[in-house]
Protein backbone atom coordinates (compact mmCIF):
# COMPACT_ATOMS: atom_id res chain seq x y z
CA UNK A 1 0.00 0.00 0.00
CA UNK A 2 1.34 3.57 -1.17
CA UNK A 3 1.04 5.92 2.03
CA UNK A 4 2.40 8.73 -0.92
CA UNK A 5 1.13 8.66 -4.34
CA UNK A 6 1.98 11.76 -7.02
CA UNK A 7 0.58 12.31 -10.49
CA UNK A 8 2.18 13.96 -13.34
CA UNK A 9 3.89 15.84 -10.60
CA UNK A 10 5.46 19.38 -12.02
CA UNK A 11 6.81 22.39 -10.76
CA UNK A 12 7.42 25.33 -13.12
CA UNK A 13 8.98 28.57 -13.05
CA UNK A 14 9.53 31.18 -15.09
CA UNK A 15 12.36 29.98 -17.23
CA UNK A 16 12.95 26.17 -15.91
CA UNK A 17 11.20 23.62 -14.52
CA UNK A 18 11.83 22.12 -11.50
CA UNK A 19 10.40 19.08 -11.49
CA UNK A 20 8.53 17.74 -14.23
CA UNK A 21 5.63 15.02 -14.64
CA UNK A 22 7.14 12.91 -11.72
CA UNK A 23 5.18 10.14 -10.47
CA UNK A 24 6.20 8.76 -7.26
CA UNK A 25 4.32 5.95 -5.24
CA UNK A 26 6.06 5.65 -1.83
CA UNK A 27 5.22 2.56 0.35
CA UNK A 28 3.66 2.31 3.47
CA UNK A 29 5.94 1.44 5.97
CA UNK A 30 9.26 1.78 4.46
CA UNK A 31 12.45 3.96 4.00
CA UNK A 32 11.73 5.81 0.55
CA UNK A 33 15.37 6.78 -0.41
CA UNK A 34 15.39 10.22 -3.06
CA UNK A 35 18.06 10.27 -5.00
CA UNK A 36 19.61 12.58 -7.20
CA UNK A 37 22.36 15.38 -8.24
CA UNK A 38 22.18 18.83 -6.32
CA UNK A 39 19.40 21.20 -8.50
CA UNK A 40 17.81 17.68 -9.41
CA UNK A 41 14.00 18.56 -7.67
CA UNK A 42 14.51 16.69 -4.62
CA UNK A 43 14.31 19.41 -2.13
CA UNK A 44 11.19 20.89 -4.72
CA UNK A 45 9.01 17.85 -4.56
CA UNK A 46 9.69 17.55 -0.90
CA UNK A 47 8.60 21.58 -0.27
CA UNK A 48 5.57 20.34 -2.77
CA UNK A 49 4.27 17.53 0.17
CA UNK A 50 4.39 20.03 2.63
CA UNK A 51 2.72 22.82 0.60
CA UNK A 52 5.82 25.07 0.99
CA UNK A 53 5.60 25.42 -2.44
CA UNK A 54 2.42 25.21 -5.40
CA UNK A 55 2.91 22.32 -7.71
CA UNK A 56 2.24 24.05 -11.39
CA UNK A 57 0.39 21.24 -12.39
CA UNK A 58 -0.44 17.74 -11.17
CA UNK A 59 -1.30 15.97 -8.29
CA UNK A 60 -0.47 13.53 -5.02
CA UNK A 61 -2.00 12.60 -2.06
CA UNK A 62 -0.40 11.70 1.47
CA UNK A 63 -1.99 8.95 3.69
CA UNK A 64 -5.59 8.79 1.34
CA UNK A 65 -5.13 13.08 2.08
CA UNK A 66 -5.52 15.20 -1.22
CA UNK A 67 -3.22 18.74 -1.57
CA UNK A 68 -4.22 21.45 -1.52
CA UNK A 69 -8.03 20.49 0.03
CA UNK A 70 -6.22 18.60 3.05
CA UNK A 71 -3.17 20.64 3.64
CA UNK A 72 -3.26 20.67 7.24
CA UNK A 73 -4.33 17.47 7.67
CA UNK A 74 -1.25 16.48 5.78
CA UNK A 75 0.66 18.50 7.87
CA UNK A 76 -0.65 16.80 11.05
CA UNK A 77 0.55 13.72 9.72
CA UNK A 78 4.21 14.38 8.30
CA UNK A 79 7.58 15.84 10.46
CA UNK A 80 9.58 17.59 8.17
CA UNK A 81 13.20 18.72 7.64
CA UNK A 82 13.64 20.90 4.85
CA UNK A 83 17.18 21.67 3.26
CA UNK A 84 18.42 23.35 6.55
CA UNK A 85 18.09 23.38 9.91
CA UNK A 86 14.83 26.21 10.55
CA UNK A 87 14.78 27.00 14.06
CA UNK A 88 14.52 30.54 16.24
CA UNK A 89 18.03 30.93 17.11
CA UNK A 90 16.55 33.16 20.38
CA UNK A 91 15.15 30.19 22.23
CA UNK A 92 16.96 27.20 23.28
CA UNK A 93 16.58 23.83 21.57
CA UNK A 94 13.78 22.86 24.27
CA UNK A 95 11.90 26.07 23.81
CA UNK A 96 12.05 25.74 19.75
CA UNK A 97 10.54 22.10 20.58
CA UNK A 98 8.10 23.31 22.97
CA UNK A 99 6.80 25.74 20.40
CA UNK A 100 6.09 23.13 17.67
CA UNK A 101 4.78 20.75 20.51
CA UNK A 102 2.16 23.21 21.39
CA UNK A 103 1.01 23.96 17.53
CA UNK A 104 0.80 19.92 17.15
CA UNK A 105 -0.69 19.77 20.63
CA UNK A 106 1.22 17.02 21.73
CA UNK A 107 2.45 16.10 25.86
CA UNK A 108 5.41 17.96 27.38
CA UNK A 109 7.05 14.70 27.25
CA UNK A 110 7.26 14.94 23.94
CA UNK A 111 10.07 17.07 23.45
CA UNK A 112 12.13 15.61 25.88
CA UNK A 113 12.00 11.97 23.96
CA UNK A 114 12.88 13.87 20.86
CA UNK A 115 16.02 15.39 22.20
CA UNK A 116 16.90 12.13 23.19
CA UNK A 117 16.24 10.25 20.18
CA UNK A 118 18.37 12.70 18.56
CA UNK A 119 21.08 12.94 21.39
CA UNK A 120 21.06 16.62 22.25
CA UNK A 121 19.40 16.22 26.03
CA UNK A 122 22.59 17.48 27.20
CA UNK A 123 22.48 20.81 25.61
CA UNK A 124 18.81 21.39 25.14
CA UNK A 125 19.38 24.65 27.43
CA UNK A 126 21.50 25.98 25.02
CA UNK A 127 20.08 29.22 22.41
CA UNK A 128 19.92 27.67 19.24
CA UNK A 129 22.13 30.24 17.65
CA UNK A 130 25.09 28.89 19.60
CA UNK A 131 24.59 25.35 18.86
CA UNK A 132 27.18 23.72 15.91
CA UNK A 133 26.14 22.96 12.39
CA UNK A 134 25.71 19.10 13.73
CA UNK A 135 23.74 20.15 16.73
CA UNK A 136 21.48 22.50 14.45
CA UNK A 137 21.22 19.28 12.32
CA UNK A 138 20.00 17.56 14.75
CA UNK A 139 17.40 20.49 16.17
CA UNK A 140 16.27 20.12 13.22
CA UNK A 141 15.59 16.24 12.76
CA UNK A 142 14.36 16.55 16.28
CA UNK A 143 11.66 19.07 14.96
CA UNK A 144 10.24 16.34 12.76
CA UNK A 145 10.32 13.44 14.83
CA UNK A 146 8.81 15.07 17.31
CA UNK A 147 5.58 13.36 18.48
CA UNK A 148 6.44 10.32 16.28
CA UNK A 149 4.64 11.50 12.97
CA UNK A 150 3.36 8.62 10.70
CA UNK A 151 5.42 10.27 7.96
CA UNK A 152 8.98 11.54 8.01
CA UNK A 153 9.92 13.90 5.10
CA UNK A 154 13.42 14.78 5.56
CA UNK A 155 15.51 16.08 3.19
CA UNK A 156 19.82 15.28 3.27
CA UNK A 157 19.94 14.85 7.35
CA UNK A 158 23.51 13.90 7.22
CA UNK A 159 24.62 17.89 5.97
CA UNK A 160 27.15 18.53 9.01
CA UNK A 161 27.19 16.00 10.57
CA UNK A 162 30.98 14.59 12.00
CA UNK A 163 31.31 10.99 10.93
CA UNK A 164 29.77 9.22 13.59
CA UNK A 165 26.98 11.73 13.90
CA UNK A 166 26.06 10.78 9.94
CA UNK A 167 26.11 6.96 11.07
CA UNK A 168 24.04 7.90 14.38
CA UNK A 169 21.18 9.44 12.33
CA UNK A 170 21.82 6.64 9.68
CA UNK A 171 20.82 3.57 12.46
CA UNK A 172 18.15 6.29 13.50
CA UNK A 173 16.46 6.55 10.24
CA UNK A 174 16.83 2.89 9.25
CA UNK A 175 15.13 1.91 12.27
CA UNK A 176 12.15 4.61 12.46
CA UNK A 177 9.77 2.91 10.50
CA UNK A 178 9.88 -0.66 13.03
CA UNK A 179 10.31 1.69 16.07
CA UNK A 180 7.34 3.98 15.38
CA UNK A 181 5.84 2.56 13.02
CA UNK A 182 6.75 5.21 10.09
CA UNK A 183 7.65 6.03 6.81
CA UNK A 184 9.91 7.69 6.09
CA UNK A 185 11.19 9.90 2.78
CA UNK A 186 15.06 10.76 3.07
CA UNK A 187 17.25 12.41 0.42
CA UNK A 188 20.59 12.42 -0.54
CA UNK A 189 22.97 12.88 -3.65
CA UNK A 190 24.95 9.72 -2.36
CA UNK A 191 23.44 6.69 -3.44
CA UNK A 192 26.13 4.97 -0.96
CA UNK A 193 24.58 6.65 1.33
CA UNK A 194 20.78 6.27 0.34
CA UNK A 195 22.09 2.47 -0.07
CA UNK A 196 22.35 2.24 3.51
CA UNK A 197 18.84 3.34 4.47
CA UNK A 198 16.16 3.12 1.67
CA UNK A 199 14.51 -0.05 1.24
CA UNK A 200 12.53 1.84 -2.00
CA UNK A 201 14.36 4.29 -4.11
CA UNK A 202 13.72 7.30 -6.93
CA UNK A 203 16.44 8.87 -8.99
CA UNK A 204 15.66 11.96 -10.14
CA UNK A 205 17.81 14.10 -12.90
CA UNK A 206 16.58 17.57 -13.99
CA UNK A 207 13.53 17.32 -12.40
CA UNK A 208 12.51 13.89 -14.57
CA UNK A 209 12.41 10.74 -12.49
CA UNK A 210 14.97 8.59 -13.92
CA UNK A 211 13.98 5.19 -12.33
CA UNK A 212 11.87 4.19 -9.21
CA UNK A 213 12.02 0.54 -7.35
CA UNK A 214 14.48 -1.42 -4.78
CA UNK A 215 18.03 -1.43 -4.73
CA UNK A 216 18.35 -4.93 -6.70
CA UNK A 217 15.80 -3.65 -9.32
CA UNK A 218 18.44 -0.53 -9.77
CA UNK A 219 20.62 -3.14 -10.56
CA UNK A 220 18.87 -5.70 -12.98
CA UNK A 221 17.47 -2.57 -14.76
CA UNK A 222 21.25 -1.25 -15.53
CA UNK A 223 22.53 -4.70 -16.04
CA UNK A 224 20.34 -4.53 -19.02
CA UNK A 225 21.03 -2.20 -20.39
CA UNK A 226 24.66 -2.13 -19.94
CA UNK A 227 26.00 -0.21 -17.17
CA UNK A 228 28.50 -1.42 -14.60
CA UNK A 229 26.75 -2.69 -11.68
CA UNK A 230 29.76 -3.94 -9.45
CA UNK A 231 30.00 -0.19 -7.83
CA UNK A 232 26.48 1.63 -7.14
CA UNK A 233 28.22 4.96 -7.13
CA UNK A 234 29.23 4.40 -10.78
CA UNK A 235 25.79 2.96 -12.21
CA UNK A 236 24.34 6.29 -10.44
CA UNK A 237 26.28 8.16 -12.38
CA UNK A 238 26.39 6.47 -15.01
CA UNK A 239 22.64 6.93 -15.16
CA UNK A 240 22.66 10.39 -14.31
CA UNK A 241 25.36 11.05 -17.57
CA UNK A 242 23.48 9.15 -19.51
CA UNK A 243 20.71 11.28 -18.84
CA UNK A 244 22.61 14.59 -19.29
CA UNK A 245 24.36 13.65 -22.51
CA UNK A 246 20.67 13.12 -23.90
CA UNK A 247 19.44 16.43 -22.92
CA UNK A 248 22.75 17.44 -24.70
CA UNK A 249 24.12 18.48 -21.59
CA UNK A 250 27.08 15.34 -21.00
CA UNK A 251 30.52 16.33 -19.34
CA UNK B 1 -2.40 30.53 22.14
CA UNK B 2 -1.21 32.11 19.46
CA UNK B 3 -0.99 35.18 21.44
CA UNK B 4 1.32 33.15 23.83
CA UNK B 5 3.43 31.55 21.27
CA UNK B 6 4.42 34.93 19.85
CA UNK B 7 5.62 35.88 23.32
CA UNK B 8 7.49 33.16 23.99
CA UNK B 9 9.17 33.66 20.06
CA UNK B 10 9.99 37.49 21.26
CA UNK B 11 12.22 36.08 24.11
CA UNK B 12 15.45 37.07 24.57
CA UNK B 13 14.87 39.63 21.38
CA UNK B 14 14.81 42.83 23.36
CA UNK B 15 11.36 43.45 22.10
CA UNK B 16 9.06 43.69 25.76
CA UNK B 17 11.46 45.67 27.14
CA UNK B 18 12.01 48.05 23.91
CA UNK B 19 8.28 48.74 24.58
CA UNK B 20 8.31 49.31 28.42
CA UNK B 21 11.34 51.61 27.55
CA UNK B 22 9.84 53.76 24.57
CA UNK B 23 6.14 53.64 26.54
CA UNK B 24 7.98 55.12 29.29
CA UNK B 25 10.46 57.63 27.21
CA UNK B 26 6.93 58.97 25.84
CA UNK B 27 5.76 59.25 28.68
CA UNK B 28 8.04 61.72 30.84
CA UNK B 29 7.49 64.24 28.36
CA UNK B 30 3.53 65.64 29.18
CA UNK B 31 5.29 65.98 32.65
CA UNK B 32 8.62 66.96 31.72
CA UNK B 33 6.71 69.68 29.21
CA UNK B 34 4.38 71.04 32.06
CA UNK B 35 6.75 70.97 34.94
CA UNK B 36 9.39 73.01 32.74
CA UNK B 37 7.00 75.29 31.12
CA UNK B 38 3.35 74.79 33.57
CA UNK B 39 3.16 79.08 32.99
CA UNK B 40 2.26 78.53 28.80
CA UNK B 41 -0.39 76.11 29.44
CA UNK B 42 -2.12 76.57 33.06
CA UNK B 43 -3.69 79.65 31.54
CA UNK B 44 -5.08 77.93 28.13
CA UNK B 45 -8.72 77.37 27.15
CA UNK B 46 -9.87 73.56 27.00
CA UNK B 47 -10.24 70.97 29.43
CA UNK B 48 -6.37 70.01 30.57
CA UNK B 49 -6.20 66.74 29.30
CA UNK B 50 -6.68 68.40 25.70
CA UNK B 51 -4.19 71.44 26.37
CA UNK B 52 -1.84 68.20 27.39
CA UNK B 53 -2.57 66.41 24.32
CA UNK B 54 -2.47 69.25 22.30
CA UNK B 55 1.15 70.12 23.64
CA UNK B 56 2.83 66.88 23.67
CA UNK B 57 0.81 64.15 21.77
CA UNK B 58 2.17 64.63 18.11
CA UNK B 59 5.70 63.59 19.80
CA UNK B 60 4.57 61.03 21.66
CA UNK B 61 2.85 59.61 18.73
CA UNK B 62 5.99 59.45 16.59
CA UNK B 63 7.60 57.25 20.00
CA UNK B 64 4.23 54.76 19.58
CA UNK B 65 4.60 54.28 15.98
CA UNK B 66 8.35 53.95 15.94
CA UNK B 67 8.09 51.43 18.71
CA UNK B 68 5.13 49.79 16.78
CA UNK B 69 7.23 49.96 13.20
CA UNK B 70 10.37 48.60 15.40
CA UNK B 71 8.59 45.88 16.99
CA UNK B 72 6.71 44.21 14.15
CA UNK B 73 10.25 44.55 12.17
CA UNK B 74 12.01 42.37 15.12
CA UNK B 75 9.34 39.96 15.75
CA UNK B 76 9.41 39.09 11.69
CA UNK B 77 13.03 39.11 11.75
CA UNK B 78 13.00 36.58 14.32
CA UNK B 79 10.99 34.47 12.12
CA UNK B 80 13.50 35.15 8.89
CA UNK B 81 17.01 35.10 10.60
CA UNK B 82 17.22 31.08 11.19
CA UNK B 83 14.87 30.30 8.72
CA UNK B 84 11.86 29.83 11.45
CA UNK B 85 9.12 30.55 9.21
CA UNK B 86 10.03 27.96 6.86
CA UNK B 87 9.71 25.16 9.88
CA UNK B 88 6.41 27.11 11.05
CA UNK B 89 4.69 27.02 7.58
CA UNK B 90 5.55 23.35 7.45
CA UNK B 91 3.11 22.59 11.13
CA UNK B 92 -0.32 22.37 11.14
CA UNK B 93 -1.51 26.00 11.35
CA UNK B 94 -2.30 28.21 8.81
CA UNK B 95 -0.02 31.28 8.18
CA UNK B 96 -2.21 33.81 8.29
CA UNK B 97 -2.56 32.66 11.66
CA UNK B 98 0.87 33.96 12.71
CA UNK B 99 0.14 37.33 11.13
CA UNK B 100 -2.78 37.44 13.35
CA UNK B 101 -0.93 36.31 16.41
CA UNK B 102 2.00 39.11 15.87
CA UNK B 103 -0.95 41.58 15.66
CA UNK B 104 -2.46 40.73 18.78
CA UNK B 105 0.87 41.00 20.57
CA UNK B 106 1.89 44.29 18.94
CA UNK B 107 -1.56 45.64 19.82
CA UNK B 108 -1.20 44.42 23.33
CA UNK B 109 2.11 45.97 23.56
CA UNK B 110 0.83 48.82 22.27
CA UNK B 111 -1.88 49.19 25.33
CA UNK B 112 0.41 48.75 27.87
CA UNK B 113 2.21 51.70 26.12
CA UNK B 114 -0.64 53.79 25.85
CA UNK B 115 -1.57 52.85 29.68
CA UNK B 116 1.97 54.10 30.67
CA UNK B 117 1.35 57.24 28.85
CA UNK B 118 -1.45 57.65 30.23
CA UNK B 119 -0.31 57.27 33.95
CA UNK B 120 1.40 60.17 33.15
CA UNK B 121 -1.56 62.39 31.69
CA UNK B 122 -3.37 61.38 35.08
CA UNK B 123 -0.03 62.55 36.95
CA UNK B 124 0.28 65.63 35.26
CA UNK B 125 -3.39 66.78 35.37
CA UNK B 126 -3.74 65.69 38.62
CA UNK B 127 -0.60 67.67 39.64
CA UNK B 128 -0.83 70.84 37.59
CA UNK B 129 -4.29 71.59 36.89
CA UNK B 130 -6.30 69.04 39.39
CA UNK B 131 -8.98 66.75 38.48
CA UNK B 132 -12.25 67.46 37.40
CA UNK B 133 -15.66 66.25 36.82
CA UNK B 134 -15.79 64.27 33.55
CA UNK B 135 -12.05 63.50 33.66
CA UNK B 136 -12.09 59.84 33.41
CA UNK B 137 -14.53 59.76 30.75
CA UNK B 138 -12.64 61.94 29.00
CA UNK B 139 -9.34 60.16 29.58
CA UNK B 140 -11.21 56.46 28.71
CA UNK B 141 -12.68 58.47 25.22
CA UNK B 142 -8.54 59.90 24.50
CA UNK B 143 -7.42 56.28 25.49
CA UNK B 144 -9.99 54.18 23.31
CA UNK B 145 -9.75 56.25 20.26
CA UNK B 146 -5.62 56.65 20.10
CA UNK B 147 -5.31 52.72 20.44
CA UNK B 148 -7.80 52.25 17.90
CA UNK B 149 -6.33 54.86 15.43
CA UNK B 150 -3.01 53.14 16.07
CA UNK B 151 -4.40 49.50 14.55
CA UNK B 152 -4.07 50.30 11.48
CA UNK B 153 -0.22 51.37 11.71
CA UNK B 154 -0.14 48.22 13.54
CA UNK B 155 -1.28 45.98 10.59
CA UNK B 156 0.82 47.75 8.13
CA UNK B 157 3.34 47.57 9.77
CA UNK B 158 3.31 44.03 10.07
CA UNK B 159 2.35 43.68 6.38
CA UNK B 160 5.32 45.39 5.17
CA UNK B 161 7.87 43.15 7.51
CA UNK B 162 6.30 39.99 6.30
CA UNK B 163 7.09 40.74 2.84
CA UNK B 164 10.94 41.38 3.15
CA UNK B 165 13.22 38.58 4.78
CA UNK B 166 16.02 41.73 4.98
CA UNK B 167 14.88 43.02 7.96
CA UNK B 168 16.34 46.65 7.21
CA UNK B 169 14.45 47.19 3.61
CA UNK B 170 11.45 46.55 5.72
CA UNK B 171 12.87 48.78 9.00
CA UNK B 172 13.45 51.16 5.83
CA UNK B 173 9.96 51.45 4.26
CA UNK B 174 8.29 51.80 7.50
CA UNK B 175 10.68 54.77 8.90
CA UNK B 176 10.08 56.62 5.56
CA UNK B 177 6.25 55.83 5.88
CA UNK B 178 6.64 57.48 9.52
CA UNK B 179 8.24 60.51 8.52
CA UNK B 180 6.14 60.67 5.42
CA UNK B 181 3.07 60.94 8.04
CA UNK B 182 4.45 62.96 10.16
CA UNK B 183 4.18 65.86 7.04
CA UNK B 184 1.17 64.67 5.87
CA UNK B 185 -1.43 64.14 8.66
CA UNK B 186 -2.26 67.81 9.22
CA UNK B 187 -2.50 68.69 5.18
CA UNK B 188 -6.44 66.87 4.40
CA UNK B 189 -8.39 64.88 5.59
CA UNK B 190 -8.06 61.85 3.26
CA UNK B 191 -4.46 62.21 3.37
CA UNK B 192 -4.65 61.85 7.70
CA UNK B 193 -6.39 58.50 6.97
CA UNK B 194 -2.69 56.87 5.82
CA UNK B 195 -2.07 54.34 8.59
CA UNK B 196 0.80 55.87 9.81
CA UNK B 197 -0.81 59.24 9.98
CA UNK B 198 -3.93 57.99 12.27
CA UNK B 199 -2.00 58.04 15.30
CA UNK B 200 -1.18 60.99 15.21
CA UNK B 201 -4.84 62.18 15.67
CA UNK B 202 -6.28 63.12 19.41
CA UNK B 203 -9.95 62.98 20.28
CA UNK B 204 -10.00 65.94 22.17
CA UNK B 205 -11.13 69.47 19.74
CA UNK B 206 -12.17 67.28 16.65
CA UNK B 207 -15.46 67.60 15.70
CA UNK B 208 -18.10 64.56 16.77
CA UNK B 209 -18.97 63.74 12.85
CA UNK B 210 -15.10 63.68 12.37
CA UNK B 211 -14.56 61.19 14.88
CA UNK B 212 -16.98 59.16 13.51
CA UNK B 213 -15.18 59.60 10.44
CA UNK B 214 -11.79 58.05 11.84
CA UNK B 215 -13.06 55.12 13.28
CA UNK B 216 -14.84 53.98 10.89
CA UNK B 217 -11.90 54.73 8.34
CA UNK B 218 -9.59 52.96 11.38
CA UNK B 219 -12.05 49.97 11.08
CA UNK B 220 -11.72 49.53 7.26
CA UNK B 221 -7.93 50.21 7.12
CA UNK B 222 -7.54 47.10 9.89
CA UNK B 223 -9.42 44.84 7.26
CA UNK B 224 -8.47 46.13 4.44
CA UNK B 225 -4.81 45.61 5.23
CA UNK B 226 -5.75 42.30 6.58
CA UNK B 227 -7.05 40.80 3.19
CA UNK B 228 -3.90 42.49 1.43
CA UNK B 229 -1.85 40.24 3.70
CA UNK B 230 -3.96 36.90 2.75
CA UNK B 231 -3.68 37.85 -0.79
CA UNK B 232 0.08 38.59 -0.38
CA UNK B 233 0.73 35.73 1.55
CA UNK B 234 -1.69 33.29 -1.04
CA UNK B 235 0.40 34.66 -4.22
CA UNK B 236 3.89 34.52 -2.13
CA UNK B 237 3.36 30.87 -1.49
CA UNK B 238 2.56 30.46 -5.66
CA UNK B 239 6.07 32.17 -6.61
CA UNK B 240 8.31 29.94 -3.96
Amino acid sequence: MNIIETHNLTKAYSNFTAVSDVSLNIPKGKVYGFLGPNGAGKSTTMKMFLGLTKPTSGSFAINGKKYPNDRIQILKEVGSFIESPAFYGNLSGEENLDIIRKILDLPKSSVDEALEIVGLSQWKGRLAKKYSLGMKQRLGLASALIGRPPILILDEPTNGLDPIGVHEIRALIRSLPEKFDCTVIVSSHLLSEIELMADKIGILNHGNLLFEGTIEQLKQHVAATGYPTANLEDTFLALINEDNTRRGEGR
Amino acid sequence: MILSQEVKKAKRTGFIPTFLVGGLLAAILPVLNTAVRSENYLGLPGTPLQILFDANWSMMALLNILLIVGGACLMYYTEYADNAIQKMKSLPIKEGMMFVGKAVLLSTMYVIVLTIETLSFIFSSYHWFGLYNGFWLELGKNFGYVFLLGLPSIMLSLLIASAFKNMWIALGINVIGVFMAMMIYNMSFILSLFPFAMPFRIFGGTDPNRVLQFIGAAFIGIIVIGILEFIFLKVRRSFE
